[in-house]
Formats: structure tokens, C-alpha cells, sequence
């Protein structure tokens, strides 16, 4: 049993006086893949980003409960956010790469948490576009623009600038919804080689992805945390109807 | 909300139920047949499963059209799984059927054994076992589902019993040796659709329960089959106890 990496305790979170988060419990395994499902406005991709503070930049965001990341309170008043997203990567939907060389996207992060020794950099830059599994593809054109990529090699040049500053926990928004069958698969593979070094939370729509890629799926629903669960048991026999009719299309 | 494949799915529920009762229908006849060693019935049985083999074949075609296309899970994933299996079983069962109807013609001759024997309850219980399985099939009230595995059980007691007594016959007189083998290969394809019958039994259960309960004898004996709540799956809520006795598939 893997241990716990992120614990939330009545989470709830209100843009304004409308809830979007109802108090949500939750604990997510360290070294795993964790999928969150839900239709459109359920809740889970502002669940996923409270879980770097995310949200903090959204006006008129008030937030309840908590979030224990290695058991501290991430929402505590001494807690840097921005050292905290050090530590909480994230990766969006659409690959935002620079407008900068494909090595000083990787660079950027190391340069600006105060590493500029050459020899060290050019040891993080290989080291992140390796275990992004994109190092192949681009060795030979580091100093090319990161926006001559294609869009998935993008969203693995955006993974390895995320895995540049070192964090542990990867937060991953749909990270393969705007890209072809191939490019998704290269990163569902990423994904899986990953979480042995990373705890990796993904949110996504495809159903057939949470079940490929995740070992624990939390349905969401109307912001309340609906089911969560080992995958291989949600997509099987899973506990709640609602979670029933919604992975089975049924929904609605 | 209606999904297009709702008619798909309903359509296998429709082909799984309709091979059941043919099968029901095929191992109903020959049981007749059996008791009443009677020829020409045989031989309508051995022509008509032609239909069971080829429904067999569309019910695969149909499961695997459906994986294919709609990557199911959940019930419909178990619905598909479940239907593959009892496919398999119910064609299985009406080969038995069939290779029984064929050994009827060399019963013809030696009736008052047949009636000695009293093949004829065996075959009563073979009968009722497979109507009563198809019966759940059709209703899905896995409580019955014990009742399948007992009456397998009293079915292999009355083989083993005519078996012994098909033995002190073949010692004592050995003029009856040959019906007395085709005998005995009637007892074991009967024994054999028993068999099937609770394998079915177990998919229905899988299907309706989501739990795997095959090669698990100790459940049904406990009658902790139709208990919902008395939880077999003490592991993380997943895996049965059978499933935690078989080795790791990882």
C-alpha cells in the first residue's frame, strides 16, 4: 500500500457565493497515477488546481477546509506559493512552450530558482527532455525554436520543463485532448514511466484514458466527490449508480 | 438517456436467452429420448443443432462487434463477458445433448436396463437443472443460484450411484458390457451438463454481483452467494477469495 502523498479534508471552495467544491475528502497515493472524471463544470479541474493554489489568482475564490500535502497545510498563511508550485508541477491542456529556444524553456525554471552554471543546466535540460521521452527527437536542435514543435512534442517539452525544477507531484489538465491518437499515446507511455518517480493527478474526459493510464479514479460530480477508487475497480464493478451511468455514457 | 448501443446490448441479452432455451430445449428432448430409448427422436435432436452452432457463432460475432466499437465497462462490460462465457458453456452442453442422442440408438435393445437403473430420475434432475438455470438467466434472481450448485451436487451422486450399480451389472454378466460402457459414457455427458449449468450459474452471478466466484466450491457451500453485504472481497473491496487463492497476475 503506496503512502499517502496529498490528503484534502473537507475541501470546499466558492467563486463567490456559488459552491464549486463541496467538501471534499480525499486521499491521493503517493508514486500513482490518480485520474479525476466528471462531466463538463463538475469540479475537477478547480480541484486540481487547488492542489498548487492555482485558484489563489482567481478574484472573488474563497476556500475552505484543507490540503496536506507530506502532511502540511498548503493553504497555511507561511506557505510560499510559489515554492509550493516548485514542488506541484503542473502541465495544461494546450502546450504553452516560450517563444524561446526548446533548451531555454527547460532552463527557464533551474534559472530562475538561481542555478546558471552552464555544465549543471545542460545536465538538468537532457536529464528532463530524457525522462520526458522527447530527448531523441529534439538533441540535435536545442537551440530551435520550442514553437517549431509539433503539439505533442510541445506537451512533452512542457512535461520536461515541469520535470526541470524537480517537483513531485505533476498536476496534468487533459494534457493529451488536443492531440492525435499517436501523440496521446506517447503520452499516456510518459505518464506510466513517470508516476515511478512522481505522483501524477490527471484530469481528463476520456474515459478510456483514466482507465489506461490511472491507478486510482475520483469521480466528481456537481463539485462533490462522488467515487474514488482503485480504477481497475471503478471501470468494473464500480460502487455508486451515479459512477455507473456516467463511465458507461448512460448518464444524463 | 437512450444510447445507441443499448440496442446492441439488448439484442445479445435477447441471443444469449434464445440459445438458452434451445439448448433448454435440445437437453429436454434428449432426456425423453434417453428414458424412452427412442430412436427416431435422437435423430431429430442430432439434426436440429445445426441452429445452436449457428446462433454460437453470431453471439461471438455480436460480443465482438461490441468490444470493438464501444470499449464498454461496467455492466455492460460484465453483460459481454458473462454472455462470451455462457455462450461457450450452452453450446458446450448441447454437443453433450447431441452425443448422448447419438448413443440412444444402442440403448434400444436394453430398455429394462435403462428402467432398472432408473435413469429415467437422472434424467429428470439433468432436465430441471438446466430449465431452472435458464430460468435465472431469464429473471437474474441470483437467490436461486445456490439451489443450481445443490441439485449438481445431488446429480453427481445419482451418476455415482448408477455407475456402481453399472459395474456389479458388467461383473455379473458380461453380455451387458457394451451397453453397460455406453451407459456409463451417457453418465459422464450428463455429469458434464451439470457442470456447465453452475459454470453458467457463476456468470449469471459475475454479471449480476460483479464478483468471480468460478472454481470457488467453498462458496457455494458456505451459502454466502446470495449474502450482498457479507463482503468476500476483504482486499482493498476487489478481489474474491478465489481470486486472491489463484496466483497474482501481476
Amino acid at each position: 500500500m503506496k503512502e499517502t502523498k496529498i490528503k484534502t479534508r473537507n475541501l470546499s471552495l466558492y467563486y463567490g457565493s456559488k459552491m464549486a467544491l463541496n467538501s471534499i475528502s480525499m486521499d491521493i497515493p503517493e508514486k500513482q497515477v490518480t485520474a479525476l472524471i466528471g462531466p463538463s463544470g463538475c469540479g475537477k479541474s478547480t480541484f486540481l488546481r487547488t492542489l498548487n493554489r492555482m485558484n489563489d489568482l482567481i478574484p472573488s475564490v474563497r476556500i475552505t477546509g484543507e490540503v496536506l500535502v507530506d502532511g502540511f497545510n498548503i493553504y497555511d498563511k507561511n506557505v510560499d506559493a510559489v515554492n509550493l508550485r516548485k514542488k506541484v508541477g503542473m502541465v495544461f491542456q494546450k502546450s504553452n512552450p516560450f517563444a524561446k529556444s526548446i533548451f531555454e524553456n527547460v532552463a527557464y525554471g533551474p534559472k530562475i530558482n538561481g542555478i546558471h552554471d552552464k555544465k549543471k543546466l545542460k545536465e538538468i535540460v537532457e536529464g528532463s527532455l530524457q525522462r520526458a521521452a522527447i530527448w531523441e527527437e529534439v538533441k540535435d536542435r536545442l537551440h530551435d525554436s520550442a514553437l517549431g514543435l509539433s503539439g505533442g512534442q510541445q506537451q512533452r517539452l512542457c512535461i520536461a520543463r515541469t520535470l526541470a525544477v524537480d517537483p513531485e507531484i505533476i498536476l496534468m489538465d487533459e494534457p493529451a485532448s488536443a492531440l492525435d491518437p499517436i501523440s496521446t499515446s506517447k503520452i499516456e507511455e510518459l505518464i506510466f514511466k513517470l508516476k515511478v518517480n512522481y505522483t501524477i493527478i490527471i484530469v481528463t474526459h476520456n474515459m478510456q484514458q483514466a482507465a489506461r493510464v490511472s491507478d486510482n479514479t475520483g469521480f466528481f460530480y456537481l463539485g462533490e466527490l462522488i467515487e474514488f477508487g482503485k480504477t481497475k475497480k471503478i471501470f468494473t464493478v464500480p460502487e455508486k449508480k451515479q459512477t455507473e451511468d456516467y463511465i458507461t455514457g448512460r448518464f444524463g | 438517456m437512450e444510447r445507441h448501443f443499448d440496442l446492441e446490448l439488448e439484442k445479445l441479452k435477447k441471443r444469449i436467452l434464445k440459445m438458452g432455451n434451445l439448448v433448454a430445449s435440445q437437453v429436454h428432448q434428449t432426456m425423453v429420448a434417453l428414458v424412452n430409448c427412442d430412436v427416431e427422436a435422437a435423430e431429430e435432436i442430432i439434426e436440429a443443432d445445426n441452429a445452436v452452432d449457428e446462433l454460437d457463432v453470431k453471439i461471438d460475432k455480436l460480443c465482438q462487434r461490441i468490444f470493438a466499437l464501444t470499449q464498454p465497462v461496467a455492466t455492460d462490460l460484465r453483460l459481454i463477458m458473462a454472455s462470451l462465457r455462457m455462450n461457450n458453456d450452452l453450446e458446450r452442453m448441447g454437443d453433450h445433448a447431441v452425443d448422448i442422442a447419438k448413443r440412444v440408438e444402442g440403448l434400444s435393445d436394453y430398455k429394462d436396463i435403462v428402467q432398472e437403473l432408473k435413469i429415467d430420475e437422472l434424467a429428470e434432475s439433468t432436465d430441471a437443472i438446466v430449465r431452472d438455470v435458464i430460468t435465472i438467466l431469464n429473471s437474474r434472481n441470483i437467490v436461486f443460484i445456490k439451489d443450481i450448485f445443490d441439485d449438481s451436487e445431488i446429480i453427481k451422486s445419482k451418476i455415482q450411484l448408477i455407475s456402481e450399480q453399472i459395474i456389479v451389472q458388467m461383473t455379473n454378466k458380461t453380455d451387458v458390457v457394451v451397453v453397460a460402457t455406453n451407459l456409463m459414457i451417457i453418465l459422464s455427458q450428463i455429469e458434464r451438463i451439470a457442470d456447465y449449468s453452475l459454470n453458467i450459474a457463476e456468470s449469471i452471478f459475475f454479471l449480476v454481483e460483479g464478483r468471480l466466484v468460478k472454481h470457488s466450491k467453498g462458496f457455494w457451500d458456505q451459502g454466502t452467494a446470495t449474502k450482498k453485504n457479507q463482503d468476500t472481497t476483504t482486499e482493498e473491496n476487489e478481489d474474491t477469495t478465489i481470486e486472491k487463492n489463484l496466483p497474482s497476475e501481476e
